[in-house]
């Protein structure tokens, strides 16, 4: 195997997700959790463009990484309960541990079959995103729904501002 | 990749919805540069919006009956009489609405430039939804119509029963919303489209592949989401809490907007989209239709506060237009039963609008005096305010010489017509005539406390809301005696299969 520019991407990137997610389950402080739970989602989005996915990069960004993290992290801050905990195991650990070997192995099992040739790997077309932009701004397919999107965005971010303005 | 041209879009028959939208836009900015006194003039440049909607409408209603239907981006809309007819019916109530509120936000010291904008929002929400031929479109424009609801709803925090009607509209608003949209997916799983003119060939057997099963579970969804919107029973939950929390002029513009809004979207949809299984749905919106008369009017029997009773008064008036949904299901009797409903939805926002109007007026500035008692003696003291509430009253109740009268016979005769080899249509339009009569009861309550009870019948009209109280009564009164050109109008009002 040689050693070229995307191994070594391949390999911070994993380092990123695997460490992340290590973090998010031995570190004591929810808090931190959350960042090193950000860390690993940054990890992901990274080999979703290795694996030439933008597209899915992308929404992984914006989503998982801009969002639900924020969600998360404002979550745990309103719930001062949660902010207390500080011991890192709790009673429902062979629960989660049993929840995560089935993950683990089932995960296995389909990466290794990929592997061997057991499954088809999915063909994606090279241009999808393209495609995706032309189908947005096409008057023959989602020209309209995607310009009501723009504006009922608007609408909803006017009304937040005058509901939480007093 | 082919770029759109004007034609292909078809600006011009979309045009009054894209003036309505980006005229909101552009006044949320214009707002910014207008100092707190002087907000009323964002209330003037909104009515300035609905006018320059309305006359694109006229336009375009000029165009239609001249050269039929036509499409719009490529077939995800479509312009027809029921679109055109709605959207008059929604530019209208907008009008109404602004004026109902041009006092009334300053008496509450609730007023902010965004109150009108975020009107102006959901109506073009309304009328893209009568115009909406993909369920795609659909839903966005749902959304675009509560949206704005839900914040307006909450427009008088901190005062908590407001911030309660918001919070329950926008829970079970979003939760309507996920059967909605859920509906929607089964329907794309079962269909392979979401182009109403593609759900119905799919439907009927010339689609590939269809599957028939997955598109009734989305249809009854779809039917719970949009069930929902216009408050029908078994959906109705939040209405009485909502009307009675949120601002009257939300209220009122809200009765009647998104009940009609609601209806345009059921109408088209099932109509067009779901006709080959007209049995399955027929019956299940005839049910709906005879358990909300009852329940709706049954219990507005035992209300006292004014709000409250109109918000079951409202719940019952969508069941009457249900029946008339219910009866379009039969092709010959669609274009009677479509025009009925739409013209019920007229009579209905007409007259309701008025009503609320006299609610404002008597409401003091802490949000009490709307209760039936504080109409007591109103016939001595405001004798012109007396009359007009008792001709909403009677309208309301459907007797003559009255809108609402003309509107409820309308719907009775296109159901009588259904009801030919189907008892159970007979059977909900023999419960509706029924629960007509029970509703007098608690609507002829107020002409009765006006006229006959000695009281201090206190109230406030201002100009504007004096504007709107004369523009409803006369509406009211004229489409009572002289319905013919609105109801030429509204047989005009026929529903087309976009293309």
């Amino acid at each position: 195997m040689t050693i070229t520019p995307v191994t070594i991407a391949f390999a911070v990137l994993a380092i990123f997700t695997l460490g992340g997610g290590l973090g998010v389950v031995s570190s004591r402080n929810m808090v931190h959790a959350a960042l090193y739970l950000v860390l690993a989602l940054f990890g992901v989005a990274g080999l979703y463009v290795l694996l030439e996915a933008p597209f899915l990069a992308a929404i992984q960004v914006l989503v998982y990484m801009g969002a639900i993290a924020v969600l998360i992290t404002i979550t745990i801050m309103v719930t001062r309960r949660i902010m207390g905990i500080t011991e890192s195991v709790n009673r429902q650990w062979p629960l989660a541990a049993g929840i995560a070997a089935l993950v683990a192995v089932t995960l296995g099992f389909v990466v290794l079959g990929l592997f061997n040739g057991l499954l088809p790997v999915a063909d994606v077309p090279p241009d999808n995103i393209e495609q995706l932009g032309a189908a947005f701004v096409s008057h023959q397919a989602y020209l309209l729904p995607f310009e009501v999107a723009s504006v009922l965005l608007l609408a909803a971010m006017i009304g937040a501002i005058v509901v939480a303005r007093d | 990749m082919n770029l759109p041209t004007l034609e292909s879009i078809n600006l011009a028959a979309s045009l009054p919805v894209l003036i309505l939208a980006g005229w909101a836009c552009l006044l949320t900015a214009i707002d910014l540069f207008i100092s707190p006194e002087r907000k009323h003039w964002t209330a003037w440049l909104a009515v300035l919006g609905l006018l320059a909607s309305g006359v694109a409408l006229g336009f375009e209603a000029v165009a239609y009956s001249q050269r039929g239907a036509v499409s719009a981006f490529g077939d995800m809309a479509v312009v027809d009489g029921f679109a055109l007819f709605l959207q008059g019916v929604f530019l209208l109530s907008a009008f109404l609405g602004i004026l109902l509120a041009l006092n009334y936000l300053p008496r509450h010291n609730i007023e902010r430039g965004e109150y009108y904008t975020l009107l102006l929002f959901t109506t073009s929400g309304m009328m893209l939804m009568a115009m909406a031929a993909d369920l795609i479109v659909v839903f966005l424009a749902l959304e675009l119509l509560s949206l704005p609801l839900y914040v307006l709803s909450g427009f008088a925090h901190p005062r908590l029963d407001s911030e309660e009607a918001a919070m329950k509209y926008f829970l079970l608003g979003a939760f309507a919303s996920g059967f909605l949209v859920y509906g929607i997916a089964l329907t794309y799983g079962g269909a392979g489209t979401t182009l109403l003119s593609g759900v119905v060939e799919a439907l009927v057997g010339g689609g590939p592949a269809p599957n028939p099963v997955l598109a009734i579970v989305g249809m009854g969804l779809i039917l719970v989401g949009l069930g929902f919107k216009v408050a029908a029973v078994p959906f109705h939950m939040w209405t009485p809490d909502v009307y009675q929390g949120a601002p009257t002029p939300v209220t009122a513009f809200m009765s009647v907007g998104a009940k009609a809004g609601g209806f345009a979207a059921l109408l088209r949809v099932f109509l067009i989209a779901f006709p080959a299984t007209g049995d399955t749905w027929g019956v299940v919106i005839a049910i709906i239709a005879a358990l909300t008369m009852i329940l709706g009017n049954v219990v507005a029997i035992s209300q006292s506060n004014v709000k409250r009773m109109l918000a079951y008064s409202s719940i019952a008036h969508a069941g009457y237009v249900l029946v008339a949904v219910a009866a379009a299901r039969y092709p010959e009797v669609e274009p009677l039963a479509v025009s009925a409903a739409v013209f019920y939805l007229l009579t209905y926002a007409v007259t309701n609008l008025g009503a609320f109007a006299i609610v404002i007026a008597l409401e003091r500035d802490d949000g009490t005096g709307v209760e039936v008692e504080d109409f007591a003696g109103l016939a001595k003291t405001r004798p012109w305010l007396a009359i007009a509430m008792t001709l909403f009253m009677l309208s309301l109740t459907g007797i003559p010489p009255s809108a609402g009268m003309v509107g409820k016979f309308f719907v009775f005769q296109a159901a009588v017509q259904a009801s030919v080899g189907d008892p159970l249509i007979l059977t909900v339009t023999i419960i509706g005539v029924l629960t007509s009569v029970i509703s007098a009861f608690y609507y002829l309550r107020i002409p009765v406390m006006m006229y006959f009870r000695d009281g201090e019948g206190q109230a406030n009209v201002q100009p504007a809301l004096g504007v709107a109280l004369a523009l409803t009564a006369l509406a009211t009164f004229l489409l009572g005696v002289v319905p013919a050109p609105f109801l030429q109008m509204a047989r005009h009002a026929l529903l087309t299969l976009a293309g």
